[in-house]
């Protein structure tokens, strides 16, 4: 569905990625990680559009993302749940998921999609008339993800959904993931620093590190890998 | 007493009158710079260039003589609005586009310099054009509504007296006010324009155009000032530097309703409105816009963030 | 950098306007040439304060407007000369600056702008309630002279020529002294100035007082010469939009930068007004608008500066034959890569205590009871997954932060909450993330802003300056321009700067970012070579590879509370440090 091939991206002469391959395929949960600075918050942001990679290919179901404008990227299918939640304070929940259903396929689906959202994510049904920028972190991020399910992706990016949050919260989410994975089948590309929560749930990883894939495989590989935390720790 | 009384009244009438109207000018304002946080000096330039277009539109272009002399100059007014809107589109286009949105939202103070000089270069192309193009000569919107009114009372011998032509701008303002509301609040454009005002990161992701958002509120903002300028013509007469003498009321009152309200920006406007007229009770006519620019002064070294609207966290 | 050509250059303007003035015998265009040089003043002092510390003033006219006041009032009602009243209104204009700047300083950016508008427009008011409406200055026929009434008009410009010398001679000092280079520092990063020991409330009113008083003299000598004074032509928008333009159309933060705007600008508005004033009223304002709006668009720093940059890449590309890579990164000293220290050597006494160091931001605890102790010459590598309050705790020993709760005991004095600026000098410095170099100056001119806090004299500053640039070993070419260098350069640069307040401590934000791997190296090496000399480094890194060479101890920071601290290989296999940044369930699954 989603493949990156010979990506590069950077802001001068000192390249943030080399040569990034990453291939996702339809249906698959596949988890991008890699200590700070690795690049991951780049690579999502080239795919999105914000950043124009100097070399390299990115192709969504056969369409040429690097010639589609950003703000035509969502309406392929294309769902990014921001670094840090990033949601519309001053507006309600349910403007927030208003707002992630402007796309024709959000538009479409609307009346199913918010019922189920609603379900797997309750909390927003009870604060559906609170102003955003007042959640807690944690309900941000389920605001964020429901925003992003509001569109009727294809495919769901997430961006270091753990970040800022405190475990028993991040554990929360991740298990909010896995159970609206096994109820739609969406694709989902997830980039987290925490490396067991993002292989629990995922079918292949990546581990990114100084801009280049430095390993990949299924999770049973990486696990046993131990320059998984060589790449992280240094030593 | 009785006659303190009424002429605090009467001051406090014409204050909330006029105010409706500087209401609708600082929505204008705080659309642009209460939300997306675009710095417009010629804010109050647009406004003068809607007074001069509701003028000529209703002597020139015949709405006087379709409409008659007591219900012209109010559709001469309302038809400026979008007039003006879409010159603030094309302004926008054009040059504020360049020096705002996504293009600056990664600079330091995102870009507010530029704008600053930009807008500034703006106003003085407006304000000395406009001198070449419309004169020096004073021009106002005469309705025979401005020389009668409407008696409250006599309640206890006070009676106050609501000048007919400003009752019916206070009218109009708080329709427009109203409706523009909604259209915020309900609409998909309006929920669009406050995403993209909000985060307009965020905004992209979700398949927002930001940089249209961002013209059609500067579109909207212009056009609504322009209405309440329009407004303001059927009772001041007017001149191509009357934007400067606004300006500061302008600023004032987006700033004192608090920044990202626009509810706020209404109510600081009525707030300035009263300061100028009940100032008159204690100072001579001529300091009333000394006293609003303390009053702003004060303002944004005790109080930047404005007392009305919400006081949500930008991100 | 020698006076020789500025003063050469300054000198040969004035010669040729005086002699084009002398030569011109039509009273109006004299009069033009006047004006061009008041203007041009004026341009100055707006330049003095906007110009150099970013920070734009839409005011001017308050203090132009006091001036013009000053000579009128002084001429009609105290029978007061010119020549004793431009003094004192240069004073009382400076006297305005200070009373202006303190409380409008406390403004950001856009409120700042707005403030000052409103100054000289509510004096407008002011004056024009008060009934000085118009006021003609009173012919003197006994005693011209003295009260600067002459016949012959070719004496105002040339009065005017001087006063222009000497505004620029001053600007100019100005310019090459601390005080200018401490108002760039403010321009380019208000923050970074802070920290690297600039008092910069205290040298922008410094600025803004000395701008005022020489926009205040300049305006009494303009009522001088016009002989009419209403409040809206000294006190009006227009004046201070034309201070501003001229200024910003010729060029910014530059000495010939308002004169080139007033040369330009101000004949071509008089002389189209006079043209087709007319039937054209206005024009001036219209010619000020665009050329504005084209200066702001197409060349945002003024012409002087678009046309030097134009002028250096041409001579660049000349020069382009020599690969520019390999001399910079030879002139780089190399040491062997990368020896790590020798532990038996690390004296025990502590430098820098912090306890119990905590800040929250509403709910959020970004730095939770944090405690520990720097020892003298060591290198503290500063780690934890993101988030974990690393860059708040830097903020929180710099002074950029008040803490909440808890102590922080520099050599044993109490430094808890003091200003940036304060702990500076108290012998903390620290770099940043993102660099904000002067990019037209050399690296010697960038690195002395960061000498100022420890140098009385300027020559005491270079000196400092000099031995900096010498220890990350940039000596070679240091005097190259800071928007030529790579990353790495940029980075020693920074390094520098922090240097040459000859510091204790050294906050090493994110030094590495942005480098290869053998420019990481090279920098590492650097490091290690100034914790020898005597300085003691606190470091924040995320290239782990790098740090692990380089640090003798980590701090280990989660969710802002101390996780461990120890040794490197300690904790790179500590189970506590590794879940932090693996997650929890890595250990369980890895233990298999």
């Amino acid at each position: 569905m989603l493949r990156i091939e010979g990506l590069s991206t950077g802001y001068s002469a000192r390249p943030v990625l080399s040569g990034v391959s990453i291939n996702v395929e339809a249906g698959q949960f596949v988890a991008i990680v890699g200590p700070n600075g690795a690049g991951k918050t780049t690579l999502f942001k080239t795919i999105s559009g914000i950043l124009k990679p100097s070399a390299g290919t990115i192709t969504f179901e056969g369409h040429d993302l690097l010639s589609t404008p950003p703000s035509r990227r969502p309406h392929l299918g294309i769902a990014h749940v921001p670094e840090g939640r990033q949601v519309f304070p001053s507006l309600t929940v349910m403007e927030n998921l208003e707002m992630g259903a402007v796309t024709e396929a959000g538009r479409r689906d609307w009346k199913n999609n918010i019922e189920r959202i609603f379900e797997w994510l309750p909390v927003l049904a009870e604060r559906r008339a609170q102003f955003a920028g007042t959640l807690s972190g944690g309900q941000q991020q389920m605001l964020a993800i429901g925003r992003g399910l509001a569109s009727s992706p294809k495919l769901l990016m997430l961006d270091e959904p753990s970040m800022g949050l405190a475990p028993t919260t991040a554990d929360l989410i991740f298990d909010r993931l896995i159970e609206i994975r096994k109820q739609t089948k969406l694709t989902i590309l997830l980039v987290e620093q925490r490396v067991a929560e993002a292989l629990e749930s995922a079918d292949h990883g990546y581990v990114l590190e100084a801009g280049r894939v430095a390993l990949e495989g299924d999770k049973q590989t990486l696990r046993a890998d131990d320059r998984v935390r060589r790449a992280y720790l240094g030593m | 007493m009785s006659q303190f009384i009424e002429s605090f009244l009467q001051a406090m009438t014409a204050g909330l009158l006029i105010g409706a109207v500087y209401g609708l000018m600082c929505v204008g304002l705080g659309l642009i710079f209460g939300v997306m946080r675009v710095i417009n000096f010629a804010h109050g330039d647009f406004m003068m260039l809607g007074m001069y277009a509701a003028f000529y539109l209703f002597t020139l272009a015949g709405v006087q003589s379709v409409f008659g002399n007591t219900v012209g100059p109010f559709v001469a007014i309302l038809l400026a609005g979008p007039i003006l809107a879409v010159f603030g589109y094309a302004i926008h286009a054009l040059l504020i586009s360049r020096v705002s949105g996504t293009k600056t939202a990664s600079l330091e103070g995102e870009g507010h310099y530029a704008q600053l000089i930009l807008t500034l270069g703006i106003a003085l192309i407006l304000q000395n054009g406009g001198l070449i193009v419309f004169g020096s000569v004073l021009a106002s919107i005469r309705t025979p509504l401005s020389s009668s009114a409407w008696e409250l009372g006599p309640f206890f011998d006070i009676s106050i007296f609501v000048n007919r032509a400003r009752g019916i701008d206070a009218i109009v303002s708080f329709a427009t006010m109203i409706l523009l509301t909604l259209l915020i609040t309900r609409s998909r454009i309006g929920k669009s324009l406050r995403a993209a005002a909000d985060n307009p990161t965020a905004a992209t992701y979700m398949g927002i155009d930001v940089d249209r958002a961002h013209r059609t509120a500067f579109a909207i903002g212009t056009g609504v000032t322009a209405i309440a300028g329009g407004l303001l013509a059927t009772n001041y007469p007017f001149h191509p530097f009357v934007g400067l003498d606004y300006v500061i009321v302008m600023y004032a009152g987006v700033v004192l309703g608090g920044m990202g309200s626009i509810i706020g920006a209404f109510w600081g406007g009525m707030t300035i409105g009263l300061v100028q007229q009940m100032s008159t009770i204690v100072l001579p006519t001529q300091l009333q816009n000394a006293a609003i620019f303390v009053v702003f002064l004060l303002i944004i070294f005790f109080r930047p963030q404005g007392f009305f609207g919400r006081m949500v966290e930008r991100t | 950098m020698s006076l020789q050509r500025p003063i050469v250059a300054i000198a040969a303007f004035a010669v040729i306007y005086a002699a084009v003035s002398l030569s011109i015998t039509n009273s109006y265009y004299q009069l033009i040439m006047t004006l061009v040089l008041v203007w041009a003043i004026f341009g100055l002092s707006w330049n003095l304060l906007s110009g150099y510390t970013g920070l734009i003033s839409f005011g001017h006219a308050a203090f132009f407007g006091i001036g013009a006041y000053t000579t009128a009032l002084g001429q009609i009602y105290f029978d007061l000369s010119p020549w004793l009243s431009i003094p004192i209104a240069a004073m009382l204009g400076g006297v305005a600056g200070l009373l202006v700047g303190f409380p409008t300083f406390r403004l950001q950016g856009h409120y700042f702008a707005l403030a000052m508008l409103a100054y000289p427009l509510a004096i407008l008011y002011v004056f024009e309630w008060l009934g000085f409406q118009e006021m003609t200055l009173p012919i003197k026929r006994d005693n011209p002279i003295a009260y600067m009434q002459f016949s012959d008009p070719r004496v105002y410009t040339l009065l005017a020529l001087v006063m222009l010398i000497g505004t620029i001679l001053l600007t100019r000092t100005v310019e090459r002294s601390r005080f200018g280079m401490a108002l760039l520092a403010i321009k380019q990063n208000q923050a970074a100035a802070e920290a690297a020991g600039i008092n910069t409330l205290a040298w922008k009113l410094r600025a803004i007082s000395l701008s005022g008083a020489i926009a205040g003299a300049i305006g009494a000598f303009y009522a001088v010469v016009l002989l009419v004074v209403t409040p809206q032509s000294v006190f009006g928008m227009l004046v201070s939009a034309q201070a501003l333009t001229v200024a910003m159309f010729g060029g910014v933060g530059t000495v010939w930068g308002p004169v080139i705007g007033s040369v330009i600008l101000i004949p071509l508005a008089e002389i189209l007004n006079a043209e087709a004033g007319t039937r054209f009223p206005g024009i001036q304002g219209v010619i000020f608008g665009l050329a504005i709006i084209s200066v702001i668009l197409l060349a945002p720093e003024g012409l002087f500066w678009k046309v030097r940059d134009i002028w250096r890449r041409r001579q660049l590309s000349q020069l382009s034959s020599e690969p520019r890579d390999v001399p910079a990164t030879a002139t780089v000293t190399q040491l062997p890569v990368s020896v790590r220290r020798d532990r038996a050597a690390t004296p025990e006494d502590v430098i820098l205590e912090v306890r119990n160091l905590s800040r929250s931001f509403g709910g959020l605890k970004a730095v939770q009871n944090v405690s520990f102790k720097l020892h003298r010459n060591e290198i503290l590598g500063i780690i934890g997954p993101n988030g974990a309050g690393k860059t708040t705790l830097f903020n929180l020993l710099n002074g950029f932060l008040r803490p909440d709760t808890g102590e922080v005991l520099l050599e044993g004095q109490d430094v808890f909450a003091r200003k940036p600026h304060e702990l500076c000098e108290a012998g903390v410095a620290r770099t940043f993330q993102i660099m904000r170099p002067f990019q037209r100056m050399s690296i010697s001119d960038n690195v002395v802003v960061g000498a100022y806090v420890r140098a009385k004299t300027d020559a005491k500053a270079r000196e400092l300056a000099a031995d900096a640039i010498s220890r990350v070993g940039l000596s070679s070419i240091a005097d190259r321009i800071a928007g030529e260098l790579s990353t790495k350069e940029l980075r020693l640069m920074e390094l520098a700067r922090a240097l040459a307040g000859q510091p204790k401590i050294l906050l090493l934000d994110e030094t590495l970012a942005g480098l290869g791997h053998d420019e990481a190296d090279e920098v590492v090496t650097v490091i290690q070579r100034l914790a020898r000399d005597n300085i003691t480094i606190a470091i924040i890194e995320h290239t782990m590879q790098a740090m692990v060479r380089l640090v003798d101890n980590f701090l280990v920071l989660d969710h802002g509370a101390v996780l461990l601290e120890g040794k490197p290989e300690t904790v790179t296999c500590d189970t506590r440090v590794i879940e932090a940044y693996l997650g929890k369930k890595w250990v369980a699954h890895a233990a298999h």
